[in-house]
């Protein structure tokens, strides 16, 4: 049997009489890229937020590495990397000081701290601001922190909230290798992105959520191959996408209605 | 080209922006914690409002007596108290302002006579500038009950010196606020602010070594004073008093005359603003960059043994406070406070007098009001984390660790600043006798662990986001500021009570004794809510992370 990096059972969030994330059940194998898509408000972030421990469910059961989350929160916390929805930056802290920070949060030793930060931040291509406040950083640059400090502590899991969002092509260039080499070392990558094209080159699976239900979970071809027929082979994540979440009637005839500005 | 077809009006835009204010503050009373919020920010108001009468009755009979007896001109006096209060009182409390920062409003097409107006009105409807209207209206109704006919000129100088004092307070912490944006300017503010306050020390003592020539110096400076907006305004409803209405007149102008010069430089510092003036912490570099050198660690870990979580707090921590200038210059204010007071107990041989007053209770009511004003920082320790508040939970620490750094950084400085203020009291004073000074120890441990306990459960209760190294547009949550006052009016309360005990029983030692059973119970029940409350952050997570990430 494949190992499971994450599982979720019948995930439920309530927001008072709204359900953000509705009986989610996902399957993610380790050392997996997976993206996670859906339309805005249909519950990425949440789902998110509640694999990493950034907000309670309302009810099911979520298992990282084969572990309870909600009975061994420290021991899954330790194994997984976060870059969530805004950062979790402590801005007025300095790029080394941040590392050093998350590094010994983490558990490492002061050495290991100092080499890993030193290394990643000569990787980011952030070792020329030593002084400057992340408050200073440009927003691509602070991606690139937020990242760094994700991984510094090497995990097994990493999830990733929009993570290309504002880096420039270059880095964006560097960090979809990094992630790539990562995954081939095992490592299991939970990721939700806008950019479809993003997703469709790096991931091998995803996982469609739309108005908090899982519709579409499995390997790329095998959502192409669910749609067959239409398109054939050469059909696109952004394709499949719509197909799947499809765009209402109300949504077509609002921008119809546009006729102001269109 | 945008469909806008005319620029609106000033009024139009001010109406816009106060419908603005009503929505924000009709919206967020849908959640709870604004709720609570509320709740805390009227009963505290209530209170406020209750000491703003109390001296407002002060300011009303001295008014009166001036005026009734002929010595109008003497109101100079409490125009003064005023005009101190009004500029220095928002520095110290500018934790309790407004919380609106009208400077986001700039993205839309709003003019700059708005965005000037709307800056001044910000200024005109905080705590202190009300109190101060309030008791500026106490004097105007007091002298005006005493003598009618002095009701117009008190109008006529009242009005200028209102402007005036809003434009110089505006103009004051906007100037604070750039000034310790930048840290090399916050270097040298702060070392000029520690001088001053050195400074000031040796007046008393210099005062007192020479008293006699320094009178007539005294004497040729104070005149000079007269020129002030505050003697103005006491001096024109004199002169008016006398009949002297050109005296009034004159001295109404000069008031007008302060107004409009200090109203151009914060016309100067509101456009710099309107223009996008940007208050980084470090500019954008222009020289050839340096790389980081991470030079591995050689020297033993200071913080060696604690566990890596709670020292990486703790360094956290210390950063934080040394980069918020406000902050950090609050810090300084206790300690200069109680020197202050120590010198003046000195020079006045404050000792043994027969005022019936002795260092057995000044010393205990010294450290009383360090640990007041050092704590309240604490009862919503989460201010300034802003989104990094998420690494708390995603990270593998339990919150226990979190709270427990925060709360060592906070028992430091305390630590620090009483001993300090210890050895200057010895020095210039003395100690108080073993059984007062062993019962004021104690006290310590039981006053500022009890409120740690308290601190942290508000600290999660009652989350508010605060800008990092604001002046204003700051306030804290009602709540915490509530639950703050109780805490402290309780402890202080038992601390009281067991020295009045102690007294009563005529056993010297009694307190001692109690305190220090009562610092064993606060200990023992801080070590048992740190796991409480680690289940309990569990349960807050979301409310705090929404409040401090928004």
């Amino acid at each position: 049997m494949t190992d499971l990096a994450i599982v979720t059972e019948k995930l439920v969030r309530r927001f008072g009489a709204l359900t953000a994330v509705d009986n989610v059940d996902l399957r993610v194998t380790a050392g997996q890229f997976f993206g996670f898509l859906g339309p805005n408000g249909a519950g990425k972030s949440t789902t998110i937020k509640m694999l990493t421990g950034l907000l309670a469910p309302t009810s099911g059961r979520m298992q990282l590495l084969g572990l309870d989350f909600s009975s061994h929160t420290l021991e899954v916390k330790r194994q997984i990397g976060v870059v969530p929805e805004g950062m979790g930056l402590f801005e007025r802290l300095t790029g080394v000081e941040y590392l050093h920070f998350v590094g010994r949060m983490y558990g490492l030793d002061r050495a290991t701290t100092l080499k890993r930060t030193g290394d990643l931040l000569e990787f980011m291509q952030l070792a020329d601001r030593p002084k400057s406040m992340i408050a200073d950083y440009s927003h691509g640059m602070q991606k690139k922190l937020a990242l760094a400090a994700a991984v510094i502590h090497a995990p097994r899991i990493l999830f990733l909230d929009e993570p290309f969002e504002g880096v420039d092509a270059l880095a964006a260039g560097a960090l979809k290798s990094l992630l790539g080499r990562m995954t081939a070392r095992g490592v299991t990558i939970f990721l939700t992105s806008h950019v479809l094209e993003i997703v469709e080159r790096l991931c091998s699976h995803v996982g469609i959520i739309h108005q908090g239900r899982l519709v579409a979970q499995g390997s790329i071809e095998e959502l192409r191959a669910g749609i067959a027929g239409k398109e054939g082979n050469k059909t696109t994540l952004e394709q499949i996408f719509l197909s799947i979440v499809g765009q209402s009637g109300a949504e077509r005839a609002q921008i119809e209605e546009l006729s102001w500005l269109t | 080209m945008a469909d806008v077809a005319q620029p609106i009006g000033i009024l139009k835009q001010i109406s816009l922006i106060a419908g603005l204010r009503w929505r924000l503050l009709h919206n967020n009373l849908r959640k709870k914690q604004s709720r609570l919020d509320l709740i805390g920010l009227i009963v505290l108001s209530l209170l406020a409002a209750a000491v703003v009468l109390g001296l407002s009755f002060a300011f009303f009979a001295g008014a009166y007596d001036f005026a009734s007896t002929g010595k109008a001109g003497l109101l100079a006096l409490l125009f003064w108290a005023i005009f101190l209060w009004w500029q220095v009182f928002p520095i110290v409390v500018a934790g309790f302002g407004v919380s609106f920062e009208f400077r986001t409003l700039l993205r839309f097409p709003l003019s700059f006579g708005a965005f000037y107006i709307m800056g001044l009105a910000y200024g005109l409807a905080d705590f202190t500038s009300l109190a101060a209207v309030c008791w500026l209206l106490s004097i105007v109704i007091g002298a005006s009950a005493a003598s009618l006919t002095l009701l117009p000129a008190l109008l006529i100088v009242t009005a200028p010196f209102v402007l005036f004092n809003v434009t110089l307070e505006r103009l004051l912490g906007s100037w604070l606020e750039r000034l310790l944006a930048r840290r090399r300017s916050r270097e040298i503010f702060f070392a000029a602010f520690i001088l001053l306050m050195v400074s000031l020390q040796l007046l008393g003592p210099l005062l007192n070594r020479y008293e006699n020539s320094a009178a007539p110096w005294a004497a040729r400076v104070l005149p000079y004073f007269a020129y002030f907006p505050a003697s103005l305004a006491g001096r024109g409803v004199g002169s008016a008093s006398l009949g002297d209405f050109r005296g009034l007149l004159l001295d109404a102008c000069g008031i007008s005359l302060y107004a409009v010069f200090f109203g151009i430089l914060l016309w100067l510092r509101f456009a710099a603003q309107y223009r996008g003036e940007e208050l980084a912490e470090s500019p954008a570099p222009q020289r050839p960059i340096t790389r980081a050198e991470l030079k591995p660690e050689s020297r033993a870990d200071a913080l060696g043994l604690l566990s890596p979580q709670v020292a990486a707090v703790i360094r956290k921590e210390f950063r934080y406070l040394l980069r918020n200038g406000f902050a950090a210059l609050l810090l300084f204010l206790p300690p200069i406070l109680v020197l202050a007071l120590i010198s003046q107990a000195a020079s006045f041989r404050f000792v043994g007098s027969k005022t019936g007053f002795s260092s057995e209770f000044f010393f205990p009511g010294l450290v009383a009001y360090i640990i007041l004003i050092l704590m309240a920082p604490a009862y919503n320790s989460f201010a300034y984390e802003g989104n990094g508040v998420q690494t708390y939970f995603t990270a593998p620490v339990r919150f226990r660790e979190v709270m427990l750094g925060k709360n060592l950084v906070q028992v430091c400085l305390i630590l620090t600043e009483l001993v300090l203020c210890v050895i200057a009291f010895s020095y210039r004073v003395r100690l108080p006798l073993a059984p007062i000074f062993a019962a004021t120890l104690a006290a310590i441990v039981f006053t500022v662990v009890g409120q740690l306990s308290i601190a942290n459960w508000s600290s999660l209760s009652f989350p508010r986001k605060l800008a990092f190294g604001q002046v204003h547009g700051q306030r804290q949550s009602g709540m915490a500021v509530l639950v703050a006052f109780g805490a402290q009016i309780l402890l202080f309360g038992i601390s009281s009570l067991v020295l009045g005990l102690g007294r009563w029983t005529g056993d010297r030692w009694l307190p001692a004794k109690a305190f220090a059973l009562l610092a064993a119970a606060a200990v023992g029940g801080y070590v048992a809510s740190l796991d409480a409350l680690t289940a309990y952050a569990e349960k807050k997570k979301e409310g705090l992370i929404e409040a401090l990430c928004r």
